[in-house]
């Protein structure tokens, strides 16, 4: 067998490029790893709660009502349309106090996604988190197409009635980039796999199964259906 | 024949290696959704599911690369073949089970509509690349492979 084994430069340039992917694989597996690791020292925008996994709550403190989470994309087409069909349904329930509905804004459609989250949780701390997330859908933009920047962010933020300066400053200085990925942590731990995905009390409203039938999540009549109950 | 083989060599290494490349390279950038790949095949527990997502894409590139320029051949066909049947093995029992999923193996992933699930085609392919990783563990000694002379360790009695 050691005759085989190749000996002199050979040997050396194999080992030196083993190591060399070696070193790559490692650094960037642990560097990955590290970064998706949630962030206890992240600035987390108002109406944040952690014990809701990161997400921005509305109506926390009334008791006995229909708890809504909702686990979406900036980016998500799917997740415009739930919007589309549910949203105006959504903001009256948190106007009116009789629902805690909680928002948490993924970002795993890339990076625009996580543009678009920290922007959203800016507004958050303006209180026009409901104006700026409609207007959000209202216009999206191809995926990834390079639309969503700071500027498009901020111009969309006037939209939503976002006048501060301090807002526009939030989304050039990525203020909640930590919290964008405790966000996406929360979401690996509590196993969500595709956007749009609702808990209502914790329990998943039902996925259509075809074409006709759109289950709870796009048919507006199932879906008050499934808030108030029986 | 004799003469054939180090080339045929070189096709499966560059098809499995750049494969493994390029289906590694689009995923090591976009984490949350390689995790979210993992975890909906409904296989490993939820935490594991979520570092297996994150390291994976990068064992892929660096196989990837060792096949490409050809060095520690049997060991990187032996891993990429080893992936590839797992690879058929969890998105058969997925099928199985009627989960509607994406493969995630080029990026992607995730829960899908049931009309958009490829698991046939998913399948095949990877059995496709499971032999080309099968074939460089049989006939290590390929054109243009920065090794000239891959060790024999890893079959016995050649």
């Amino acid at each position: 067998m050691s005759s085989k084994t190749p000996k002199g430069p050979d040997n050396t340039t194999r080992n030196l490029v083993i190591g060399m992917v070696v070193l790559v694989v490692a650094v960037g597996a642990i560097f990955s790893v590290l970064s998706n690791k949630e962030n206890t020292s992240a600035a987390l925008p108002s109406s944040v709660s952690k014990d809701d996994g990161y997400g921005i709550v509305y109506n926390g403190d009334i008791k006995g009502v229909p708890v809504i989470d909702i686990w979406e994309d900036f980016q998500c087409p799917v997740c415009a349309r739930f919007e589309q069909v549910n949203g105006g349904y959504i903001e009256k329930l948190i106007e009116e106090k009789k629902a805690k509905v909680v928002y948490h804004t993924l970002s795993f459609l890339g990076p625009e996604s996580a543009l678009a989250a920290n922007a959203a949780a800016c507004s958050s701390d303006e209180n026009k988190f409901l104006g700026f997330h409609k207007a959000f859908y209202q216009n999206l933009p191809a995926e990834n197409a390079g639309v969503v920047t700071a500027e498009y962010l901020i111009a969309l933020g006037e939209f939503a009635d976002i006048k501060s300066p301090k807002f526009g400053e939030c989304v050039k200085n990525l203020n909640y980039k930590d919290w964008v990925n405790n966000v996406a942590a929360s979401g690996g731990e509590k196993n969500i796999n595709s956007t749009p995905t609702v808990f209502i009390n914790g329990k998943e409203i039902r996925r259509g199964t075809s074409g006709t039938d759109l289950g709870e999540y796009f048919d507006a009549a199932a879906f008050v259906k499934a808030v108030e109950g029986k | 024949m004799k003469k054939a083989e180090p080339w045929i060599g070189l096709l499966a290494r560059l098809v499995l290696g750049g494969v493994l490349l390029v289906a590694g390279y689009l995923k090591v950038f976009t984490p949350d959704k390689s995790m979210m790949a993992v975890r909906a095949y409904e296989i490993l527990p939820i935490w594991l599911a979520n570092i297996l997502g994150i390291v994976l894409p990068w064992l892929e590139v660096g196989a990837g690369i060792l096949l490409i320029i050809g060095v520690a051949i049997r060991y990187a066909a032996m891993f990429g073949a080893a992936l590839m049947v797992l690879f058929i093995i969890a998105i058969a029992q997925a099928w199985a089970r009627g989960l509607s999923i994406d493969c995630g193996c080029f990026g992607g992933g995730g829960t899908i509509d049931p009309s958009q699930t490829k698991y046939l085609e998913e399948i095949l392919r990877d059995i496709g690349l499971a032999l080309c990783g099968l074939y460089l563990l049989r006939y290590p000694i390929t054109k243009f492979a920065l090794e000239k002379k891959p060790s024999q360790e890893l079959v016995p009695g050649e």
